[in-house]
This record gives structure tokens, C-alpha cells and sequence, in this order.
């Protein structure tokens, strides 16, 4: 009895998730194709095209703006999950003066309102002319993911240990082998947690975006933002869905090849 | 390899673990590291392992002095308690990583690796993943996996505390058998004074930090050094005495004792002690206590002293019986008081 019971539970829990998930992609979805919607109608009168053209109208530059959005979101991604797992890793497994400090620093970017965090980085940033560069945008996104992906991987690295690479040491390999066959492949899942995590974080910033890279680096949130925020939600939409389509298949694409990665190893 | 270890000290965040400690292990030899948890056993394995670094002293290696040499060049292989199989890899190729780490081409290896399987007694699992096998099956591969590696020093750290008697006792024998078949230096670690007695060559018994006696089986039980060694193996009761021209004197005996001059504590454990049911004995049972194959019995005296007996189950004695005692001579152990 028991058994149903909380299987029912869990039932409830996924509908409950998946509505959370689906409703708000559903209406998305209309917005971006409707044309005349008036208050109370359920679904919209008319449909129309407008707002997909004019996102994907070439003045926009949408495609190669994706493009290079993604890019800039990927390096962030991949450089956070490096450093997070370098720095996780220092963090459990090595005892150095200023530990605990360091730990400290890495929640630093959370702990200060964002606004205020990205004035004083600009100010910086404009003294050693990272302002208004790629770079310096890459920099500041790293800022805002690290915290979370050295979070994921000490987690992880926590529950590791040493004890496997240890054993692998003994066995003969050197320090370098025991981390790439023993602990990498242990750390994937958190790697490609640490990914996902750190690629959606830099993907949808949109103040420090625009702040650092001072209108001259575009992003898709930056294209984005000012139709919401203007009010013009059909074309919001469209190209809310342009980032979450090209969100989900960036997605997947990191997930085969890491998977394909762990499996011939 | 003949292993010594010269004047080695271990200090870690500040705390001496290993205190000077002097050992030689011969070409084949096996032995044990006997002591309480906490007395630094598993620090000296790993030491020898080169996995925590010494403070003083060295560790030889046939003569030759390894400090430099890293762990993973050693070939001193140590097995862990808790085995540590590698969870991204099948049985197979658990048992084959060292090999592949030489650079072992992965058909050789896969081959190599079913022979050690078959050693270990494990055919036919060679495709299993490592979270399939009982703890068992999991020592078992641990075991083929540190052959593999083709050990100088074999290192085994507590290897059969998390096993249940039963499979033990298996284990065990599963060791001695393959320990003798490729006469591998072996120093197991254990607090289980039953493995250290039955398994080893030689026992160096621990305590905290050093090493308080080196001896084989035999001797180590029957003439422990002092109180500490004495203890760990069999408990018993000690009664203060001197000896002189040989013959040791107390309050309770007198004794034969091949023994220099001076104050000795003489150990009487529950072996030594014969009963007699007898209506006017001097000792009163205390208690009777049962333990499968005997009884243990709990007897005083009028002076309160208390002894301990083992008497058989056919034996017709009961809580309250009077008794005399007589004393195994043999069996009584004479420690030197310290100065």
C-alpha cells in the first residue's frame, strides 16, 4: 500500500514539474505567433508571422549574433568548468595558508548585489582596457559562474576523495595517468553539470554584458531584453524561443561528446 | 626484496606518528604489523608505499635506499581495506590497469588479466561491472589487480576486517596460498591477533609509534616482552613477585624461573590455571561463563585474589563450588618490572 501511495506522490510531483515547465513554453510559443490576443480569450484570435521575421529579418543579424553568443558562452562554460574543477580540487584535497579565505572569495560575486559588483569591475576593467572587449566580457561572466562551479565540483571531489588515485599510484601510474583514467572520468558528471550551469549563467546575463562589453560585444540577451522590457512581448518571444532552441541543441551536443569522450576511454 | 626500514619517524600536522622504527623483512618473508588502531600501523604501509613522506630514516629496498624513488616506480603495492576497485572499469579491466599503464597491449592484458582471475578464483567475471561482486569477489580482484602490478613489497592494510568470518577465514587461505606461489615479500596489517598468529612468519607488534616486540608466532605469545604485548594476546592476571637464584617467589607461589635476578610480574592466564573440585579448596567460583567449545571460570580466594580458568564442558563445576588450583608451570610468563 505504502508503495502506491508514494508512487503516486511522485506522480503528482512530475505532472506538477512538468506543467511548471511546459505552461510557460506553450504560451511562448503562442505569443511569438499570435497576432491579436485580447483579454479574455483563452487562446489568441489571429496568428501571424511578424514577429518571427522580423527576428530573423538580416538587418537583425540574429544568426551571427547567435553565433558568436554561443561562442562566448561556450569559452565561459568550459573555462569555468576548468578552473571550478582545479580550484575544487585545491580547495578539498590540498591544505594551503588562506584556505578558508578563498573559499570565502568564491562566493564573493553572489554575496554583492550584481549591479553594484559590475560598476566597480567597470571601472577596473576600463583602467586596464578590458572595457568594451570580448575578453573583458568573458572575464566578468567567469566571475558570476565560477562560485557555482566550484560548488558543483567540490561537492564531488569531496566524495572522491583521493583514495582511488592513491591506489592508482601505487599501481604505477603516475599522478598525471591517475587523474586522466581514474579521477576525470569519476568527475564527468560534475564537469558536464559544471557546463550546463556555467553556459546558461553566461548566456542569459544581460546587465554586465552590456555594461562591459559596452554595446560593441552582442549577445542574444542583448537583442532580447529591450522587446521585453519595451513591451513588444510577440517579438520577445521569438526570441526567447531562438535562445532556448539553441540552448537545448547546444546542450545536447555537449552531452554526446562527452559521452562519446568517457565511452572510448 | 628484503625490505628494511632504518630509524624511520613520521610526523604529520605536527604529531609523531612513527618513532624511530628499525625492521627487516627477508625475500619471501611474510609478516604482520600487529597493534591496537591508531598505533600508526597504516602510516608505516603507506610509508613504505612512498604515499606519505618520512620525517627521519629511509626505507631500503634490497640494499638499495628508495626515498627518491615515487610511488607509482616502487612496485610496492599496497591493498586497501575497502579495496578501492575503480567504478569506471569492468573486472577485467581493474585487473589489467596496471598493465595498461606499462603500455601492455590490450589483448596481452585482457589474456593476463584472466589468468590472474582464475588465480584469484573469479572465472567468468571478468566482464562484470565492480558494483555486481559481494565483498567477497571485490577483495579477490583487488588481490589479481595489485599480482598485475607485479609487486617487489606486497602491502595488505587490514584486507579482511570487512569480511564476515565465514569468508575470512577463505581469504585468508586464498593469501597464504598465493603469497607462497610467487613468494612475494608480504607485511600485512592487522589488529586481529588471530590472522597475525595464524598468517605471518614473523609478528612486529605496535604501539603507539614504535615497535614494542619482533618475534615469530610462537614466541611472541609465549614470551611477550612486556605487559602491553602480553595483554594483546591472551589477557590474564598478574601477580607481582622477585626472582632469585632462579626462583621466583610471591605471596601466591613459588616457581622455577630460568630468569637474571629482580622483580618480575608473572602473567597466569586462564590456560595456566587447572581446577580441582574440592569441599575445603581455597577458591570460590565467582562465575561460569560459556564460550562454545569450554567454559571460562571466574575464581577468588579468600585474600580476593582473582584468577581465570578454561575448563572443559564435561567438567562438573558449577557457580558456588569450592576448588583447588594448580598451575601449569610451563605456561606462566615472566615479564621484568620496569626499573
Amino acid at each position: 500500500m505504502k508503495d502506491i501511495n508514494s508512487n503516486k506522490l511522485l506522480k503528482l510531483f512530475l505532472y506538477l514539474v512538468l506543467f511548471a515547465i511546459l505552461t510557460p513554453m506553450i504560451i511562448l510559443l503562442l505569443l511569438a505567433f499570435a497576432s491579436r490576443w485580447p483579454w479574455p480569450s483563452l487562446l489568441p484570435d489571429t496568428y501571424s508571422l511578424r514577429a518571427i521575421k522580423e527576428v530573423l529579418a538580416p538587418h537583425t543579424k540574429v544568426v551571427s549574433t547567435l553565433f558568436s553568443s554561443i561562442i562566448l558562452s561556450l569559452s565561459v562554460a568550459i573555462l569555468s568548468a576548468i578552473v571550478g574543477t582545479m580550484t575544487a580540487r585545491a580547495l578539498v584535497l590540498y591544505e594551503f595558508k588562506g584556505k578558508g579565505f578563498i573559499d570565502f572569495l568564491g562566493l564573493a560575486p553572489n554575496i554583492v548585489p550584481g549591479a553594484i559588483f559590475a560598476m566597480g569591475i567597470h571601472v577596473v576593467f576600463i583602467k586596464i582596457s578590458l572595457a568594451d572587449t570580448v575578453l573583458g566580457v568573458i572575464i566578468v561572466h567567469l566571475m558570476y559562474t565560477l562560485p557555482y562551479s566550484i560548488n558543483i565540483m567540490r561537492d564531488l571531489t569531496k566524495s572522491i576523495g583521493d583514495q582511488m588515485e592513491m591506489q592508482a599510484y601505487v599501481l604505477g601510474a603516475s599522478p598525471l595517468k591517475a587523474f586522466m583514467y581514474i579521477t576525470l572520468p569519476l568527475l564527468t558528471p560534475g564537469i558536464m553539470a559544471s557546463v550546463s550551469m556555467a553556459y546558461i549563467t553566461s548566456f542569459s546575463q544581460y546587465f554586465i554584458t552590456l555594461l562591459i562589453g559596452g554595446g560593441k560585444v552582442k549577445t542574444i540577451s542583448l537583442l532580447m531584453v529591450p522587446f521585453i522590457t519595451k513591451g513588444d512581448r510577440n517579438i520577445g518571444s521569438a526570441y526567447a524561443l531562438v535562445f532556448a532552441i539553441s540552448t537545448l541543441l547546444v546542450f545536447i551536443i555537449i552531452d554526446k561528446i562527452i559521452k562519446k569522450i568517457t565511452i572510448s576511454k | 626484496m628484503k625490505l628494511e626500514l632504518k630509524n624511520l619517524s613520521v610526523t604529520l600536522s605536527d604529531k609523531k606518528i612513527l618513532k624511530s622504527i628499525n625492521l627487516m623483512v627477508e625475500d619471501g618473508e611474510f609478516i604482520s604489523l600487529l597493534g591496537a588502531s591508531g598505533c600508526g600501523k597504516s602510516t608505516m604501509l603507506k610509508t613504505i608505499a612512498g604515499l606519505i613522506n618520512q620525517s627521519e630514516g629511509s626505507v631500503i629496498l634490497d640494499g638499495n635506499i628508495a626515498d627518491k624513488i615515487p610511488a607509482h616506480k616502487r612496485r610496492t603495492i599496497i591493498v586497501f581495506q575497502n579495496f578501492r576497485l575503480f567504478p569506471n572499469m569492468t573486472v577485467w579491466e581493474n585487473v589489467s590497469f596496471p598493465l595498461k599503464i606499462l603500455g601492455v597491449e590490450k589483448k596481452q592484458a585482457r589474456e593476463k588479466a584472466l589468468e590472474l582471475l582464475k588465480k584469484v578464483k573469479l572465472e567468468g567475471y571478468e566482464n562484470r561491472s565492480v558494483d555486481e561482486l559481494s565483498g567477497g569477489q571485490m577483495q579477490r580482484v583487488a588481490l589479481a589487480r595489485a599480482l598485475a602490478a607485479e609487486p617487489i613489497v606486497l602491502l595488505l592494510d587490514e584486507p579482511f576486517s570487512s569480511l564476515d568470518m565465514n569468508l575470512r577465514k577463505d581469504m585468508r587461505e586464498l593469501v597464504s596460498e598465493l603469497q607462497k606461489e610467487y613468494k612475494i615479500t608480504t607485511i600485512l596489517v592487522t589488529h586481529d591477533q588471530e590472522e597475525a598468529l595464524t598468517m605471518s612468519n614473523r609478528i612486529a607488534f605496535m604501539h603507539s609509534g614504535q615497535i614494542e616486540q619482533y618475534d615469530t608466532p610462537e614466541n611472541i605469545f609465549k614470551h611477550p616482552v612486556n605487559t602491553i604485548v602480553a595483554d594483546y594476546f591472551s589477557k590474564g592476571i598478574y601477580v607481582n613477585g622477585e626472582i632469585t637464584n632462579n626462583r621466583f617467589v610471591s605471596e601466591l607461589f613459588t616457581s622455577n624461573a630460568n630468569k637474571h635476578n629482580g622483580k618480575y610480574k608473572c602473567l597466569i592466564r586462564p590456560l595456566a590455571v587447572k581446577v580441582n573440585k574440592y569441599y575445603k579448596g581455597d577458591f570460590k567460583v565467582a562465575s561460569k561463563i560459556y564460550q562454545g567449545d569450554n567454559f571460562l571460570l571466574k575464581i577468588h580466594n579468600s585474600k580476593d585474589l582473582k584468577l581465570e580458568s578454561i575448563i572443559s564442558d564435561s567438567v562438573d563445576i558449577v557457580e558456588g563450588d569450592r576448588v583447588n588450583i594448580e598451575l601449569d608451570m610451563d605456561r606462566l610468563i615472566f615479564i621484568p618490572e620496569k626499573q
